[in-house]
């Protein structure tokens, strides 16, 4: 594991030039774009971000990335790599990786034929191994505490998150808006870290070179809020549609109804009706009996007795039974109406599975369907004579 | 991160009576409202887990039951104080727009201490007017067990035991000693 690891640490130096000369992909971590992708940067400022990445004197967090990356292809270390490091773990000397990184080039290439002679030689001074190992760990986790420092450094110490779009007060601490503009209206307009007094909090702007940081470094949390911030905004936007339809289907209650065809339908209506009432046995006989009347008064009234049974169902029940005594609505309705109830089924499903409701209900709901499937189709019969 | 994410749909039966009972008075705009009543308690859930990674120097505090809102806190008397050897437990209940409001502080062991009433109220001020957003259950804590060092008799919950310890210090240490070892262990 750790020859490996170092063996490709040293063959990315050969890399390097190559790499930069190519392609931006092959040298950039997938993570790195992404997050430069969210912060809005082009291919070119990645290139010559990178590029000036490459100069800079703090090399070690580069390369050890980078042979992450190869570690998955196979081993491309070469065999006198590895003798001599077993050599200097003999000896217990720690491994300095780019000492062994400069001197690599030059003898690289008598490498595949000598590896199954190291491996033993592997084998044997596995302890030693050990020893590197610890030492292997020891380095790579020192970057670790530096992100656990970062992400405490980075957080709003008022939610304790990452901040999300990070407002910074004239006294220089910083917050997610949201967060302070909130703390600003319930407690007050003080800073929450030092009580200085803020100018204003209403109108915090988000700190560009923190929160484009921020991004940098923590795409995934971000990107876990911003889903959850859209979660919210959908939820909000859904809910639009159906205030549509339903101040649609009271505009549609006052209009002046009553035509033969709207008549027929009622009648296949009433029909449909019936297969629900048989799945509880209390409403079959009511129903046969209203439907010979064919009194549209008592079934509202049913209806009515039938509500106070059933409240969660009032809204799409009463909706229900206004469009089919006024007449058919059309098939933009229909299509919603079937939506809402989709969804209403689906909601009463999980709220309350105690409840002896859900099985009866979902058969209305299932009769409902029938029902618009079984007008539409008369529609369609309508619409075909009228055109004969 | 994502394990977070992954427990906000448990938040809301941990919300306590409160949230749970406005669910199930149905509605289906109630479950856009769960968002706001988790913001608090993800806040609470956070402060838990830095608590019990890096607690305070005898302290100890966490939810009572399930419920995220109320917590049992312990605070062992301080050495060098007539309150030493004790241990004071104490209540913690958090409003439900939590940050933004103080966390309510009640001692439920009986202690002789100018600061502490008899129903065990603490009058501090970072749990009144100076309350921060910015503070969580950790300082607080601290600021309690500081009181038990540094009692302020100037802004006294138990007059008589302010004025004893202006007059007679050794004699309020007396009965603070002696009210510990009674009450406190």
């Amino acid at each position: 594991m750790v020859s490996e690891l170092e063996g490709s640490t040293a063959g990315t130096s050969e890399l390097k030039p190559l790499g930069i000369a190519n392609d931006a992909d092959s040298f950039l971590s997938p993570r790195f774009k992404s997050a430069a992708a969210m912060a809005g940067w082009d291919e070119e400022a990645l290139l010559i971000a990178s590029l000036v990445v490459d100069d800079t004197p703090e090399r070690e967090f580069q390369q050890k990335k980078r042979s992450d990356l190869q570690r998955k292809s196979p081993a491309s270390a070469s065999a006198s790599r590895r003798k001599r490091r077993t050599l200097t773990s003999i000896i217990s000397i720690p491994v300095t990786v780019l000492d062994l990184e400069e001197e690599e080039p030059a003898v690289k290439d008598d490498g595949p034929k000598q590896e199954p002679k190291y491996a033993e030689a592997e084998a044997k001074k596995c302890d030693s191994m050990v020893e590197q190992k610890a030492d292997a760990s020891s380095l790579s986790s020192s970057t670790l505490p530096c992100m656990d420092k970062l992400r405490e450094e980075l957080s709003c110490a008022i939610c304790l998150e990452i901040c999300f779009e990070p407002s910074t007060t004239p006294c220089g601490h910083s917050f997610c808006k949201k967060c302070l503009r909130s703390a600003a209206d319930k407690c007050g307009k003080r800073c929450p870290k030092c009580r200085q007094l803020i100018s204003n909090g209403r109108s915090c702007t988000v700190n560009t070179v923190l929160w484009n940081t921020i991004q940098l470094l923590f795409p995934k949390e971000v990107e876990a809020r911003k889903e959850v911030k859209e979660c919210n905004s959908h939820e909000k936007k859904n809910q639009d549609p159906e205030k549509a339809f339903y101040s649609s289907l009271q505009n549609y209650n006052t209009r002046p109804t009553g035509t033969s065809s709207r008549h027929a339908s009622n009648s296949s209506r009433r029909r449909a009706e019936i297969t629900v009432g048989e799945e509880d046995g209390e409403w079959d006989s009511r129903m046969t009996q209203r439907a010979a009347s064919s009194n549209a008064e008592s079934r509202v009234q049913s209806r009515m007795h039938r509500r106070s049974i059933r409240p969660m169902r009032m809204a799409t029940r009463g909706a229900d039974v206004r469009s089919s005594r006024r007449g058919t609505p059309d098939q933009d309705q229909d299509a919603a109406l079937a939506l809402r109830l989709q969804r209403e089924e689906f909601l009463e499903a999980f709220r309350d599975t105690t409840q002896v409701h859900t099985r009866s209900s979902l058969s209305l709901t299932r009769a409902n369907i029938r029902a618009i499937a079984s007008r539409a189709a008369i529609n369609l019969r309508i619409s075909g004579h009228q055109n004969l | 991160m994502v394990g977070n994410r992954d427990q906000r749909p448990q938040l809301p039966p941990l919300g306590g009576g409160r949230s749970s009972s406005s669910i199930s008075l149905a509605a289906p705009t109630s479950w856009a409202s769960t968002t706001s009543v988790s913001a608090s308690g993800k806040r609470i859930q956070r402060e838990m887990t830095e608590f019990n990674l890096d607690p305070p120097s005898d302290c100890s505090a966490g939810p009572k039951g399930d419920n995220l809102y109320h917590w049992f806190a312990t605070i062992f008397g301080p050495s060098g104080t007539p309150y030493e050897g004790g241990i004071f437990f104490l209540d913690i209940i958090f409003p439900s727009d939590y940050p933004f409001n103080p966390p309510k502080v009640v001692f439920k062991t009986r202690i002789y201490h100018c600061n502490v009433d008899s129903t065990g109220n603490v009058s501090l001020d970072i749990l009144k007017d100076n309350w921060s957003p910015a503070l969580t259950i950790a300082k607080v804590l601290i600021a309690v067990k500081s009181i038990f060092v540094n009692p302020n008799p100037y802004d006294p919950n138990a007059p008589g035991v302010a004025h004893l310890y202006l007059a007679d210090r050794a004699k309020h240490d007396e009965i603070a000693a002696e009210w510990t070892l009674r009450f406190a262990k």
